[in-house]
Order: C-alpha cells, then sequence, then structure tokens
C-alpha cells in the first residue's frame, strides 16, 4: 500500500492512498488545522469532497478508523441501550432487611420497579433467579432499573 | 492632521475594506478588486467629492508598507525548492513558456511609448499571476485535491521566483535615482540590490537555526511581536539601502519556512497579513484616479485580451507538459489567468519612482479587469473545457490523424 504524499505551496500538505477499484483517497492538511477529505473514484474524475473536518474532528475520525477510539465515561453519565435503565449491583450484607427473604416475599420488584437480573453469591453467579430465590447476606444482587428506582431498591435492602 | 482625524480616517479605511469584503463575497469574487475600488471611491480623486473621506494619510503608508512585506514573507515561508526540483523538467517547460507572457506587456509598454523600464515593468505586471486569488478559488473548487493543483502550483512557485530576482533588479533600477538603463547611479543601486539579496538568500538556505533561536518563544504574542519586528526590520533596512522590501521580505520568508516555526505563523499572523494586504488593495485604489484610468480604457481592455488569451495559451501547454489529460490542461489554463497583489506591488514601485502616472493606472485598471476574469473563468471552467476540447478535436480532424494525444 502506496501513500502519496505532497507539499501543497501556500495550503499545506496532501496525502493519498490507492482504496478500492481505480478510487484513491485524498486528504488536505491546511496550515490552519483544517482537514479535507476527498475521494476521486477514478483517475479522470474530479474529487469529490466527502468530509471537511476540523482539526480536533478529524483527529478523533482517525483514532475510530485506526481502531484505537474509546472513551472512559463516569457512571454518573452512563448510557447503555436501556433506556433510562442501567445494572446496579447491591451487597446484602448481614443486617440487610432482605436476607433471609424470598424474592417475592420481599416484593421488592412491585414496590420500586426494579428486576433482580443475576444473583453473585461467592463464587457463583445465579442467573434470572425465580421468585422462590433466597436472598442471603453476603448476596450481590445485580438489578435492573432507572436512577430513581436503583435508590428506592438500594435504601430497601438496607 | 488631528489625532481624532487620524482615528477616523482609520474607522472609514476598515468600514469600507469591511463593506467591500462582504459585497464581493455574496458576489463570488475575489476581494482584491473590492478593495482597490473602495479605494479610488472614498480617495482624494474619488469621483463623488462628498465621498472623498480618506486623504493619503501616513499611517495608510505605513499599513501598506507593511502588507507588501507580510504579502511577500508569506510567500517566501511557502516556497518550496523541493517542489521544483522533483518535477523540475516540467516545471521549467511550463514555466518557461509562461515567461514569454512578460513580452505581450513589454510590446505594449512601447506601442504607448512607454521608456525601456517602465515597459520592463509592464512586462510584469502583465506576466505574474495572483497566488493569492488563485490559491484561495483551487481550494474553494475543490481542485486542490486532483493532479492539475500540481502543475499550477509548481508554475506559480515558478512565478515567485522569477519575480523575486525581477523586483530585485526593477525597484533597484525605478528608485536607484536615474531611472534609466545604464545610468552609473542604477548600475550602483542594482549592485547593491543584488548584494543584499544574495546575503539575504544565505540567510535563507543557512542560517535556519539562527531564525530558530530567535523565535524561539512558548508565547504567541512574543512570537507574534518578533516576526513582525524582523519582518519590518529587514524589510525597512533593505528598503532604506534602496532594495525592494518586496525581495527582502520574500527571502526572510523562505528562511522561516524552513525552521520548525513555520505551521506557527500560519496560525499566529495569518490575520495580520491579511489586515494589512486589505490595506494594501486600498492605498492602491486611493492613489488612483479615475480621471487617468478612464482614457486607459481601451488600452486596458486590450492588454486584458491579448495577455488573458496568451496565459490560456501557455497554461495550457504547461498543463501538458506536466503530462496532463486535455481537459485538466485547460484548467491549468484558466487557473493562471488571475493577476493580482504582484502586479499591485510593481504598480506601488512605479509610483514610488515617479514613472509616467499612465503605467500606474493601466496596472490598477488591468487587475481590476483580470482578478474579476480570472475568478469567473475558473468558476466556469467547464465550458472552457468544453470549448478546448471541441475546439481541439476539430484541429486534430482538420490535421488528419491525431497523434497518441491523449492520456
Amino acid at each position: 500500500m502506496t501513500v502519496y504524499e505532497t507539499d501543497v505551496p501556500g495550503v499545506g500538505k496532501k496525502f493519498e492512498l490507492d482504496v478500492e477499484d481505480d478510487a484513491r483517497a485524498v486528504v488536505l492538511l491546511h496550515h490552519d488545522g483544517r482537514v479535507e477529505v476527498f475521494r476521486r473514484s477514478n483517475p479522470d474524475a474530479d474529487s469529490e469532497k466527502v468530509f471537511d473536518l476540523t482539526r480536533g474532528e478529524a483527529n478523533r475520525l482517525g483514532s475510530i478508523l485506526e481502531g484505537a477510539y474509546f472513551e472512559a465515561v463516569s457512571t454518573d453519565e452512563l448510557q447503555v441501550p436501556l433506556g433510562d435503565a442501567f445494572i446496579e449491583w447491591v451487597d446484602i450484607d448481614e443486617d440487610s432487611q432482605v436476607a433471609g427473604q424470598t424474592l417475592v416475599e420481599s416484593d421488592l420488584r412491585n414496590v420500586t420497579g426494579v428486576s433482580v437480573i443475576a444473583v453473585q453469591r461467592g463464587e457463583e453467579t445465579i442467573p434470572n433467579p425465580d421468585p422462590e430465590f433466597q436472598v442471603e447476606a453476603g448476596d450481590i444482587l445485580v438489578t435492573l432499573g432507572n436512577r430513581e428506582q436503583q435508590a428506592d431498591f438500594a435504601a430497601r435492602c438496607r | 492632521m488631528a489625532a481624532a482625524g487620524l482615528l477616523l480616517d482609520a474607522g472609514v479605511v476598515l468600514a469600507a475594506v469591511a463593506v467591500g469584503g462582504a459585497i464581493a463575497t455574496r458576489l463570488d469574487q475575489s476581494v482584491i478588486p473590492a478593495y482597490i475600488v473602495g479605494g479610488v471611491l472614498l480617495g482624494p480623486n474619488g469621483p463623488v467629492p462628498s465621498l472623498r473621506l480618506v486623504g493619503s494619510a501616513e499611517f495608510i503608508d505605513l499599513l501598506q508598507g507593511l502588507g507588501v512585506i507580510l504579502l511577500l514573507f508569506f510567500i517566501g515561508l511557502h516556497f518550496s525548492p523541493s517542489t521544483l526540483v522533483e518535477r523540475r523538467e516540467a516545471v521549467f517547460r511550463a514555466g518557461g513558456l509562461d515567461l514569454l507572457n512578460g513580452l505581450v506587456g513589454l510590446a505594449f509598454g512601447f506601442l504607448l511609448g512607454f521608456t525601456a523600464l517602465e515597459s520592463l515593468l509592464l512586462a510584469g505586471v502583465v506576466y505574474i499571476s495572483s497566488s493569492a486569488i488563485i490559491t484561495k478559488s483551487l481550494i474553494e473548487l475543490g481542485w486542490i485535491a486532483d493532479p492539475e493543483a500540481e502543475s499550477i502550483l509548481g508554475l506559480l512557485v515558478f512565478e515567485d521566483i522569477v519575480i523575486a530576482v525581477y523586483l530585485a533588479i526593477v525597484a533597484a533600477l525605478a528608485l536607484g535615482g536615474t531611472g534609466g538603463v545604464g545610468g552609473g547611479g542604477a548600475l550602483t543601486a542594482v549592485g547593491v540590490s543584488l548584494v543584499v539579496v544574495a546575503l539575504l538568500a544565505l540567510l535563507a538556505f543557512r542560517g535556519t537555526p539562527v531564525v530558530e533561536r530567535v523565535l524561539d518563544t512558548r508565547s504567541d504574542e512574543q512570537f507574534l511581536v518578533r516576526i513582525l519586528a524582523v519582518a519590518t526590520l529587514v524589510g525597512g533596512g533593505a528598503l532604506y539601502l534602496g532594495v525592494s522590501e518586496a525581495v527582502a521580505a520574500f527571502f526572510l520568508g523562505a528562511a522561516v519556512g524552513g525552521t520548525t516555526h513555520a505551521d506557527r505563523v500560519e496560525r499566529v499572523i495569518t490575520s495580520e497579513r491579511d489586515l494589512y494586504a486589505a490595506v494594501f488593495f486600498f492605498a492602491i485604489g486611493l492613489a488612483t484616479d479615475l480621471s487617468t484610468l478612464l482614457p486607459l480604457l481601451v488600452p486596458v481592455l486590450a492588454l486584458a485580451v491579448v495577455s488573458g488569451a496568451g496565459k490560456l495559451v501557455t497554461g495550457y501547454l504547461g498543463g501538458r507538459a506536466y503530462g496532463l489529460s486535455e481537459r485538466r490542461s485547460a484548467r491549468v489554463a484558466v487557473a493562471m489567468v488571475a493577476r493580482g497583489e504582484f502586479s499591485l506591488v510593481i504598480a506601488a514601485i512605479a509610483v514610488q519612482a515617479n514613472l509616467d502616472p499612465r503605467l500606474s493606472a493601466l496596472a490598477v485598471g488591468y487587475v481590476l479587469v483580470m482578478s474579476v476574469a480570472g475568478t469567473v473563468l475558473m468558476s466556469q471552467s467547464a465550458r472552457v473545457e468544453d470549448l478546448a476540447e471541441r475546439f481541439l478535436a476539430g484541429r486534430t480532424l482538420a490535421e488528419g490523424p491525431a497523434g497518441p494525444e491523449t492520456s
């Protein structure tokens, strides 16, 4: 794969890369930091502009293309494809109100709207516990609900 | 003049430049003719007496000088010897053909009864294309990503070197005192000029570490001030010695272009250059008297037609020298038509040297026509390309079987 690099006097630097069939990608880095991306479908065709990017946008796009893009997200802003809902881990300690109760007895789902989708007990993970499942001290409940529901649930497990 | 008057003058100038620029942008035109027209309208010789708002104030002279220095400084900054070396055969073939355009100006000069020096200046006015207009149009039209951009910019770089040497000589001849070729004073002036230019060239190609150190500062403010200080000192000093400040600034730009600071100059100083350059074009308008320009209307148009056709031919052949297809060569032809800032730098020399006032008026009128014609031609290039293809197809038919001309 060849990348052609040219100095463009008065403008900046030009990079060209053969992409598919006869097409060529042309990237123009302006001295002022602006980046233009063109596509030339064949050597005789005129280049068509695909993107006009700022320096920041170009860096971002580049890291995505390179596979190096990731973003550290704080849990306060966590968005998963569950609408408002998110997954939380709730510790059950010895003096918890729900320790020793089955899920149906504690009735937390009806009261708070939070579903217990799994339980971690020591090394073991129990997925989709059924209503008769008895919660014990030391369990970690994996729960699904929105922010308010989760807060309510955590309070009732204390 | 009272300080308040001076400040008000500055306000009027900047407002006129802003309005002119806005109108030109709305019309998809280069801003250069708009600035000149603004200067003509508001200047001491303006057609409407009540609009003669701006006298030739000292601050305009100053900004005009800084405009020339920064324009040429940037040309030097972008001066890329590698562009020339990489494809030297094509560059020199295309550039050599392009040089012939100067002959049109030379011939017109003699026809109009100018002296040899004045005709030589007119040759420069007609020869030199506008890097500013052409580069801007290349970016706006997206041609910058296509192969024709390389040959167009190669030609511009070639022209820049020619004009640097040319300015060094003609400025010395014109400003050297006698105003004619062959006088002892003029010869001395050319000698001094060439020595100064040689020293500056040495700085440009050997002095990079020194320049690097002088400009080494983290503060953008310090950086801006240092560049302006050095450029103004070098330009002013050169002018004091009778050497063109434009040439001095060009080589200084080349020296800075070789350092790691080149990109930073773009970021920090471009807006300064644009401001001073705008005032430079405006000041050219101020110095222009419509009553000298109007009688020259016919020569201006004749010069525009003949030299425009000349650029189309040499540009096309230049594109072919680069191995471009007929259509892309037609684009090179169209792109090279615009004239602008350099032609006006030459006109400014003619004014400074008290040469025939018709010369600078002719140059201003010519730039007005050619800067507009150049941008219009480039935006309509599809039609020109079709015409060229049809015309060339007809020609090859008439000549019989065409050679393997298509690329």
